[in-house]
């Protein structure tokens, strides 16, 4: 008796952990695709609604039942690993990046390889390769990557103290070296007191995430993370150019030109000193300028203009411009091994994801739908004003479905007309001066390559610089120490990476 | 409807007398069967442990091998102990162990005495009413987040503008920024945690004093016994146990600093003396993605916390107090 009450008590241990484990079984693959399923990040307080106007709209423009898995920002990658572990597989991933999980699953053979595919797609054929070829992973493209700004870097600075001191607006580093010495003691807010600063920079440390720090040595002439010298691919905080850059840093630091607190400066509040009337300088992406301008709108309506101005990157102490760029992109939508088995499936997602980046989907992950949330004004869409409850619901929602958005061709969809004139002349000047900035582009020539050591210990390797450029700004260690360091990333595995990232770029020349 | 067979089976071979081991057997199943309601109230438990705690565990293999998401924990490559010969040969570990040991024990040496010396300073208090409020406001922090303490810290002491910045360096005759100076992340560290969780931790204290026996007192305060020496002779005495059993319960936790607070604390100028194992596992195998590698990190600093409750349980035994288990 006992033994078959224990063993029904072992049965029941064991069934209920395989109900844990066993939800597997594999699908008949569908003979039509007539349902996709999509697991896409969602940045804002909630998903988007799955019986939304939009939601509705992509379904009746593409023709299929289209079920997005909306996974929060903040647990993203962890949610993909554990996605893929799984048996619960979707058809399309938005992968954020290249990191190292990602990378592993791919080489591992997670995901198709569609290097020699995206061209037979109109709207998947890209217009910029070389943004392709930073999205792939040495080579092998495993994605249709969202394009994104190629150039962002931007200065901005407090018009009004600028014209209050009778200075021109930076064109060089020098330049802005004065405008912050100016803007620390001249007492640009005029209350008579010393209590004003140049630049504020955050806690931002981490080497080539576009840091305040990563565009001054770029303009410097230190490169984009990697950089070509005597034939061979080097990190470029192994060039002069670096140490030059830091100096330069260094002086504003112990000048005092730059808040105290940059190294523990809480980022959420870049905004605040500038707006305060504290820091008059952030060194930061183009996009902030707008979000500055509201700041000043929102707090006097009448008299918000001409408060910020900002210029694009600076010419370097060599006289030229060296223009910073972005990688392009930002991540990726890959197709999964295990739930499209083949090539035939494959085909009908690919030709839905070009059907969702043809004009008609485009527009409406983007600007939403014509007539309930935007109409268009030369060519502009313009957000119908005042916003009914279903325009709104729909421009809320957008800003989710966005995510979905390629646009590996351009934007095929209509810019977004600004809320007054003021503001439109300044993001027409914005989109004029990051143009011209891209002609200078210098890109990172180690983009596309994938180093073994650097997925192991790349992050690690990275903090020993990035450490150690803060330690010497704020002044703990001097520029031997700094040379050091540098040092150590080389014995700690950098001369591994460097090796292997050569290579690669030979191979692939 | 089998189990009256079974049953009348059961009693009829316990009739002919069965063998020592069937007997042995037979006993049990005695046991058993008057205790069945209780094995059944047992059970949800058992199972709790099976399916949420062992069942888990076998996902510590991935230590042993190059764990790959899409190939699965079966299907992922064996590599032996690897990553521990990874983990021990790599300059950061002298660093982490030394971290994590140094704030583990200015924790144990100070928050825990620290613990007692409130619960023995609130045992004295007379007056009921403000016993029970001051109680209860130490309590409070408790329940505040990390993320909490670590804000209110940085208003604390932000560069220039902090009201404790002004004072401390004010008094000090110093220029001191606390939030990014390595000489003070541990001393802010100790000093949140003492913040923090002190007053919780009286709780259990204060049970156990309640237990002391009150005749001792009056006779200490007949035989002409002052404050000091009848916390010293009677009270601390009646808590012993208690504090030992903490202590070591303490001990077995001490390696987990606390991965939130110290995260949040850290910062380029102070990573030196700030990262430790439950940090390092963060950043290498969350943001890196090497999952082995973290897990055979996590592995180590639990093997190690084994180590230490076993030896504090078995110094605990061997100074003849008595011990957890």
């Amino acid at each position: 008796m006992i033994r078959r009450k224990l063993s029904l008590a072992a049965a029941v241990v064991t069934v209920s952990a395989l109900t844990l484990t066993a939800c597997s079984g594999s699908e008949e693959p569908a003979a039509d695709l007539t349902s996709v399923s999509i697991m896409a990040p969602f940045l804002e307080a909630q998903p988007p609604s799955a019986d939304g106007a939009v939601q509705k709209k992509l379904e009746e423009l593409t023709g299929k039942d289209v079920n997005i898995t909306w996974t929060p920002n903040s647990s993203y990658e962890d949610k993909t690993n554990i996605t893929l572990a799984g048996s619960d597989i979707p058809q399309i991933m938005v992968i954020q990046g290249k990191t190292p999980g990602f990378v592993k699953n791919a080489e591992a053979g997670a995901f198709w390889d569609l290097t020699d595919k995206l061209d037979k797609y109109p709207n998947l054929k890209t217009t910029f390769p070389e943004i392709q070829e930073n999205a792939s992973i040495n080579g092998k493209v495993y994605g249709v990557y969202r394009g994104r700004a190629p150039m962002r870097a931007a200065v901005m600075f407090r018009q009004d103290w600028l014209d209050k001191l009778g200075l021109q607006p930076p064109k060089t580093t020098e330049d802005l070296y004065k405008v912050a010495k100016a803007f620390t003691e001249q007492d640009p807010d005029g209350n008579g007191q010393d209590d004003t600063w140049g630049i504020t920079i955050p806690k931002w440390g981490a080497l080539g995430t576009n840091s305040p720090y990563d565009l001054i040595e770029e303009w410097y002439g230190a490169g984009n993370r990697w950089t070509e010298k005597d034939g061979k691919l080097i990190p470029s905080f192994e060039t002069e150019e670096f140490l030059e850059a830091n100096r330069f840093v260094k002086k504003m630091v112990d000048e005092k030109l730059i808040n105290p607190d940059f190294a523990t400066f809480d980022g959420t509040k870049w905004n605040e000193p500038f707006f305060n009337g504290k820091g008059g300088i952030i060194v930061d992406v183009d996009s902030r300028v707008s979000v500055l301008i509201n700041l000043f709108k929102q707090a006097d309506p009448a008299n918000f203009e001409n408060k910020v101005g900002f210029v694009g990157n600076l010419v370097g102490p060599d006289g030229e411009l060296h223009a910073h760029p972005t990688d392009g992109y930002s991540g990726f939508l890959a197709i999964p091994k295990a739930k499209v088995r083949t090539e035939a499936e494959l085909d009908k997602v690919l030709e839905f994801l070009n059907t969702m980046n043809g004009k008609d989907v485009a527009t409406l992950l983007n600007n939403g739908i014509e007539g309930v949330n935007f109409t268009v004004e030369d060519g502009k869409a313009a957000t119908i004003k005042p916003e009914t409850p279903e325009g709104k619901a729909v421009s809320t929602d957008i800003k989710s479905y966005a995510q979905l958005g390629m646009n590996v061709a351009g934007n095929n969809f209509y810019p977004v007309k600004q809320a007054s004139d003021y503001e439109q002349q300044v993001f027409d000047k914005r989109t004029e001066v990051m143009a011209e900035d891209l002609k200078s582009a210098v890109y990172n020539p180690a983009a596309p390559y994938v180093s073994a050591t650097y997925v192991a210990k790349g992050a690690q390797l990275d903090n020993i610089v990035a450490d150690a450029r803060i330690k010497y700004l704020a002044g703990q260690i001097d520029e031997q120490g700094l040379k050091d360091a540098i040092k150590l990333w080389d014995t700690s595995g950098g001369n591994k990476v460097k090796e292997e990232i050569n290579k690669l770029w030979q191979d692939n020349k | 409807m089998a189990a009256p067979v079974v049953e009348a089976e059961a009693s009829g071979r316990a009739a002919t007398r069965p063998p020592a081991r069937e007997r042995k057997n037979g006993r049990f199943s005695v046991h058993f069967a008057h205790y069945k309601w209780l094995y059944l109230l047992l059970l949800p438990g058992v199972l709790y442990f099976a399916v949420f705690r062992y069942g888990p565990m076998y996902g510590v293999s991935i230590a042993f091998k190059d764990y790959v998401p899409f190939l699965g924990v079966n299907g992922s490559q064996w590599v032996g102990t690897q990553h521990f010969e990874d983990f021990f040969s790599n300059p950061d570990f002298p660093r982490l162990l030394g971290n994590t040991l140094i704030l583990a024990f200015l924790n144990l040496g100070i928050a825990f005495p620290l613990t007692i010396v409130l619960a023995l300073l609130l045992n004295e208090v007379r007056l009921s009413i403000l016993k029970r409020t001051v109680q209860t406001l130490v309590y409070i922090p408790h329940f505040l987040s990390w993320t909490i303490v670590a804000s209110l810290s940085f208003l604390l002491f932000a560069l220039d503008i902090g009201p404790l910045f002004q004072f401390l360096n004010g008094v000090m005759g110093t220029n001191i920024d606390f939030l990014s100076d390595p000489a003070w992340f541990r001393p802010l560290i100790v000093l949140q945690e003492i913040w923090k969780n002190t007053g919780w931790g009286t709780i259990i204290f204060l049970a156990a004093l309640a237990t002391v026996d009150q005749d001792q007192y009056e006779a200490a305060i007949i035989d002409g016994a002052g404050r000091f020496r009848r916390v010293w002779h009677i009270t601390l005495p009646g808590i012993r146990s208690t504090i030992i059993v903490m202590l070591i319960l303490a001990i077995g936790q001490m390696l987990n600093t606390g991965f939130e607070q110290i995260y949040l604390m850290t910062n380029a100028l102070n990573r030196d003396v700030a990262d430790v194992f439950d940090t390092y596992v963060y950043f290498v195998g969350i943001t890196q993605g090497a999952y082995s590698y973290s897990t055979a990190v996590g592995l180590f600093k639990s093997l190690v916390g084994l180590v230490l409750i076993f030896g504090t349980n078995w110094l605990a035994k061997r100074f003849n107090q008595s011990g957890l288990f």
